[in-house]
């Protein structure tokens, strides 16, 4: 450890780290463009220069490396003198797109000019003209004004995707961000670069003039698309009291996780977030009817149904469908009421089809709990479907967004013959008007819990989202049922939340009790 | 009769050609240093003789070429800097021309020292004459056995390429060399690390200008003392000035170290041109600060200069008239560093073209007198603050001639 | 299309990049190689090199838009490059440059039409004890003035 003063504050930082790092550390924040914590320093914006005491020229915070006694600092005049000058060189020939820039309100050019700044142009030529709007591939726009040659989405297409498909041409002014030869962007992590871009140059297709980023509320949540778990913000509109928005969720972020995905999340986690918005199932409907039903009352009718067979000593007839998109406590609360209590034989796993990974973060597994099912005792195999529909006079399907045609076709035939049918869905679908009683179920982004990747890491979640209309989440339906069904009297009682579903999981799995 | 050491036998015949070199002292030095002398001797003789680097910066050789780790299994480089782009600098092109196998020599006995088996001379692309004579000389050297495997019987091995670059100043910078020697953009790098550890390809590198190299042959035949006598003690040998400008006898000079920037303009150039009376001097090379005509009794050496708020760096001279209009000057003066910035950090970038753009207006009729403040103030803004010298380099000789000749700049502007 | 790298050139390009601990190093000496033979470097030169020397295109289009002795477009049979740097301009570059101009009946940047001289303004040259100079091709000439130039061009043919 050293012992370095920031501003005349004391800290102790490791041997090795940067300034910039350092005071970062300690939540000293110290401006800069270039610098990402997932590439090595570039020392181009020249935003990050600091004073020490002793050294004549200012130095770079993110790329020298503290020594014993080193005292820095971050607000002397000549440090702010510098500061304004590294602004005022991009803002004059930067243009002032903020009213129609996507990167309002998130923009480092702006929000340093708010706190450093704040200084009236004196620019008087005129500005570079460059290209704007061009469209570099994937769901990109790159705007060659707005860019300050951070040169980050070069470096990250260099030494992350490797695919190097941007570079820098020219020099001096005249040097310009592009693609060769048109040759779009095409990887499946391209949406990251509109992230990291520091400013409005290169924005996002899908986020272009829909909204602005103070009316977004960033909550954190688990992505569910594959079984890698990646960390992400969901950010969803407040909302205006005037009108309704036509969605909540605007945009999906990469959320940090050094474990897990580190600085990056794939296109797939970050685009495909329609399902959280787009035909949503958020009321009972029994037997098609318009009819309004309440929680209580269904909850008692599902009871009763099973109860009948269960003291009927019919239960092998009883057919419970799982996802691998239900939480370990749902799983754990799965195990214990189906299997356990009713005695329930007919389970399996309805997944979505295996699709091809890629080299990166992107699994084959394209649900998120695989693990956690396998770990709770599950087997997620394919069933025998003639073997499992044969003389079934009660069946349970909790479903994920079923997207494919081809995943729901084993249910279509078997269903009529079955008397009552029973659906745990969150979208509208066409199958659902072949159930008996379809529930309305929150999505993992509406509700609290945890699921296992694919590597066994068990990762809790909160909810990033309310859940719309009547749809409440799976495992709280699950205690209530359980509740009904009295089966094994006051286990259930104690399950107040996700969270003490957990503790007692802990002590009845070891797999999830090992520290995770 | 001052010791002439670089362009000693200049007047020869075909002096470029190696039997003629042979026939003078040629090879010697490197024969001695190689079959006579340790390494770590003559490291130390080097730095014994304060042999500052030519290029511009000034660096002390010996010093450097001590940087390099001795224990590493990396090979090492030599780079040999004959980018040769600083306005007003023409000597090395002389050297290269003339006289190869001193350059050729020089190589050799570094490489020697430092423990070097490859050395690329990095020659700017428009010198394709000079480079293809080098080649020649090369050629010649690997003939004769002082290039190649077991040097004259000594079992010490160096392959010698020339290195071609493609018209940009910046690859005078010695990091932005190695980028443009691996292939690529001359962009400079972040320094530390320094070439000595980490180089071209990742490995121990030095890098010396032509004239400093060419120097190492005469320090080993005649000594560190002996190199000290002719220049000053603690800036040795000589150099070779190069005038250019508004004067009689427009060349090179090679001249001790601390010869009269009076003296070399009026005695060895000839004087002012018919007619013409002196106004200013650009000392070292268009990137050192402006010398008015009543600061022109000073000594060419590197801390005479400093004190004069200037700097010797390439020892290029360049002599302005009284008719010349500074503000002239001064729009060549940010043409060429905009026109030269790598374009990778954001002052010079962008400070550079700025300038550029308000100095070209000046030029064409719409300057302001707040304009010369400002200019000011964006200089300072790049001084000091910019990844590689060449920010420096540009708002020197701006914010000199601009603080040297305000009253006549003022007179260009609309009122 | 531009035709192929003859297999020459080709093997120059090996041999060339042989010297350098990575192939990409041989880039800049290469390009110089395929604009003598093929007069421009266009993205198939790029493509074409790149694939010699195990980089990407894009690299090499870098590498090419850096420098300017690297030219993307065909240019005259002579390059006529007049500095206009603080020496050559002391000496009255400028006005040679006026002349070149009327001369030739273009403008800097641009070639003649019969396809003969391309004109352009280059930064110092080190040649500063003849100016002004110039550089055609390769070729210096300095200690220049308007009836040397008329001499040198008209001779070229």
């Amino acid at each position: 450890m050293v012992k370095i003063f920031i501003d005349e504050r004391e800290l102790d930082v490791a041997q090795g780290t940067t300034i910039l790092k350092g005071a970062e550390s300690a939540g000293l924040k110290i401006p800069h463009l270039c610098y990402h914590k997932a590439f090595l320093p570039e020392g181009t914006c020249r935003m990050c220069l600091v004073e020490i005491e002793g050294i004549p020229k200012l130095e770079l915070a993110c790329s020298t490396q503290v020594r014993d006694g080193m005292k820095i600092s971050t607000k002397s005049e000549s440090v702010i003198e510098a500061r304004k000058g590294v602004l005022e060189f991009l803002l004059a020939e930067h243009p002032i797109d903020c009213p129609i820039c996507d990167k309002a309100g998130e923009c480092k050019l702006q929000d340093y000019y708010e706190e450093y700044g704040s200084f009236d142009s004196e620019f008087k030529e005129a500005k570079e003209k460059r290209q704007k709007r061009i469209d570099i591939g994937k769901n990109l726009l790159h705007d060659q004004e707005r860019c300050v040659l951070c040169r980050r989405c070069v470096r990250f297409l260099a030494e992350v995707t490797k695919t190097e498909e941007l570079g820098v041409f020219q020099r001096g002014i005249h040097a310009e961000v592009s693609t060769f030869e048109g040759i779009p962007v095409d990887n499946n992590y391209s949406g990251n670069l509109a992230e990291i871009c520091p400013v409005g140059a290169i924005t996002d297709k899908d986020f272009r003039f829909k909204t602005r980023s103070w009316f977004l509320k960033s909550r954190e949540s688990i992505c569910p698309l594959c079984s890698r778990g990646c960390n992400i913000f969901v950010e969803s509109h407040q909302g205006f009291s005037r009108f309704q928005l036509p969605k909540r969720v605007y945009r999906i972020r990469t959320r940090e996780n050094q474990m897990i995905n580190g600085f990056w999340i794939c296109d797939k986690g970050r685009y495909d977030y329609a399902y959280l918005d787009q035909e949503r199932l958020d009321k009972i409907v029994v037997n098609n009817s318009q009819d309004s039903h309440s929680w209580p009352e269904i909850t008692s009718l599902v009871a009763g149904e099973i109860g009948r067979l269960y003291h009927m000593k019919r239960s092998a007839h009883i057919g419970l469908i799982l996802q691998s998109w239900l939480s370990n406590e749902e799983l754990f609360l799965i195990d214990k009421i189906f299997r356990d209590d009713i005695n329930i034989e007919k389970i399996c796993f309805l997944d979505p089809p295996e699709e091809n990974a890629d080299d990166f973060l992107l699994t084959a597994e394209r649900s998120p709990n695989i693990r956690g099912a396998k770990e709770l005792g599950f087997d997620v195999q394919p069933a025998d479907w003639e073997k499992f529909f044969d003389d079934v006079d009660l069946l349970f399907v909790f479903a994920s967004p079923i997207k494919n045609e081809s995943d729901a076709e084993p249910l279509k035939a078997a269903l009529d013959k079955i008397d009552t049918t029973v659906l745990f869905a969150t979208h509208n679908h066409e199958i659902n008007s072949s159930f008996d009683i379809v529930l309305p179920m929150s999505l993992i982004a509406e509700k609290a819990g945890s699921l296992t990747n694919i590597v066994g890491s068990v990762q809790g979640f909160y909810p990033a989202l309310d859940a719309p209309g009547d749809c409440k989440p799976a495992w709280q339906f699950l205690v209530e049922l359980a509740n009904k069904l009295a089966l094994n009297l006051g286990f259930y009682n104690q399950f107040s939340s996700p969270a003490s579903i957990r503790e007692v999981m802990k002590k009845e799995i070891s797999f999830f009790r090992e520290e995770q | 009769m001052a010791d002439k050491i670089l362009t000693k036998h200049f007047g020869l015949d075909n002096l470029f050609k190696i039997d003629a070199y042979l026939k003078n002292e040629g090879y010697a030095a490197a024969k001695k240093a190689l079959s006579e002398i340790k390494p770590d001797e003559i490291l130390e003789e080097v730095k014994a003789a304060n042999l500052r680097g030519r290029g511009g910066a000034g660096f002390p050789a010996g010093v450097k070429w001590g940087f390099v780790p001795k224990d590493i299994e990396k090979p090492k480089y030599l780079c040999v800097n004959a980018d040769e782009g600083e306005p007003g600098t023409f000597k090395d092109r002389y050297i290269m021309n003339h006289n190869p196998h001193l350059l050729i020599e020089g190589i050799i006995i570094t490489s020697y020292c430092v423990g070097i088996n490859t050395a690329f001379i990095y020659i700017r692309g428009e010198y394709e004459a000079v480079a293809l004579r080098l080649e020649e000389a090369i050629s010649e050297a690997y003939d004769k056995g002082f290039l190649g495997e077991d040097i004259l019987g000594t079992g010490f091995k160096l392959d010698v390429y020339v290195h071609r670059g493609a018209g940009a100043y910046i690859c005078g910078e010695e990091t932005a060399l190695l980028e443009s020697l691996e292939g690529k953009r001359g962009n400079p790098r972040l320094k530390p690390p320094f070439p000595a550890s980490v180089g071209l390809f990742g490995c121990p590198t030095v890098i010396n200008n032509v004239e400093t190299i060419s120097n190492i042959p005469s320090i080993i035949l005649n000594g560190a003392a002996w190199f000290c006598k002719v220049g000053l003690p603690k800036d040795g040998g000589t150099r070779i000035f190069g005038v250019s400008g508004m004067v009689k006898k427009p060349g090179i000079f090679e001249l001790p170290v601390g010869t009269s920037l009076k003296k070399i303009i009026i005695e060895h150039a000839g004087g002012m041109k018919e007619g013409k009376k002196l106004k200013a001097v650009i000392p070292g090379g268009m990137s050192a600060p402006i010398l008015t005509a009543d600061e022109i009794d000073i000594n060419m050496d590197f801390d005479s200069l400093v004190e004069a708020k200037s700097m010797l760096g390439s020892a290029a001279i360049i002599v302005i008239d009284e008719e010349t209009s500074m503000l002239d000057v001064l729009r060549r003066v940010t043409k060429f560093y905009s026109h030269e910035s790598c374009g990778q950090c954001t002052p010079c970038r962008i400070g550079n073209s700025w300038i550029n753009k308000i100095v070209k207006r000046m030029a064409e009729g719409g300057g302001k007198k707040e304009d010369l403040d400002k200019i000011i103030q964006l200089a300072n803004n790049m001084l000091g603050k910019t990844l590689c010298p060449l920010g420096d380099a540009a708002a020197m000789p701006i914010l000199s001639i601009i603080q040297k000749f305000r009253d006549e700049l003022e007179t260009y502007f609309e009122n | 299309m531009s035709p192929e790298l003859t297999d020459r050139t080709k093997k120059k390009i090996e041999e060339i990049a042989s010297r350098y601990a990575s192939k990409e190093a041989a880039l800049l000496p290469v390009l110089h190689l395929v604009q003598r033979e093929v007069g421009f470097i266009s993205p198939q030169e790029e493509k074409q090199v790149a694939h010699l020397l195990d980089i990407k295109p894009i690299k090499v289009e870098e590498v090419v838009t850096f420098y300017t002795m690297y030219s993307q477009e065909v240019t005259g049979k002579y390059h006529v490059q007049v500095c206009s740097n603080l020496s050559c301009s002391l000496l009255g570059a400028e006005l040679l440059i006026d002349h070149l101009k009327d001369k030739l009946g273009i403008v800097e940047g641009e070639t003649t039409a019969d396809k003969k001289f391309t004109l352009t303004t280059v930064e110092c040259l080190g040649a500063c004890e003849q100016a002004p100079c110039m550089m055609i091709n390769f070729d210096y000439y300095g200690n220049l003035d308007k009836g040397k130039i008329d001499d040198i061009l008209d001779n070229l043919e």
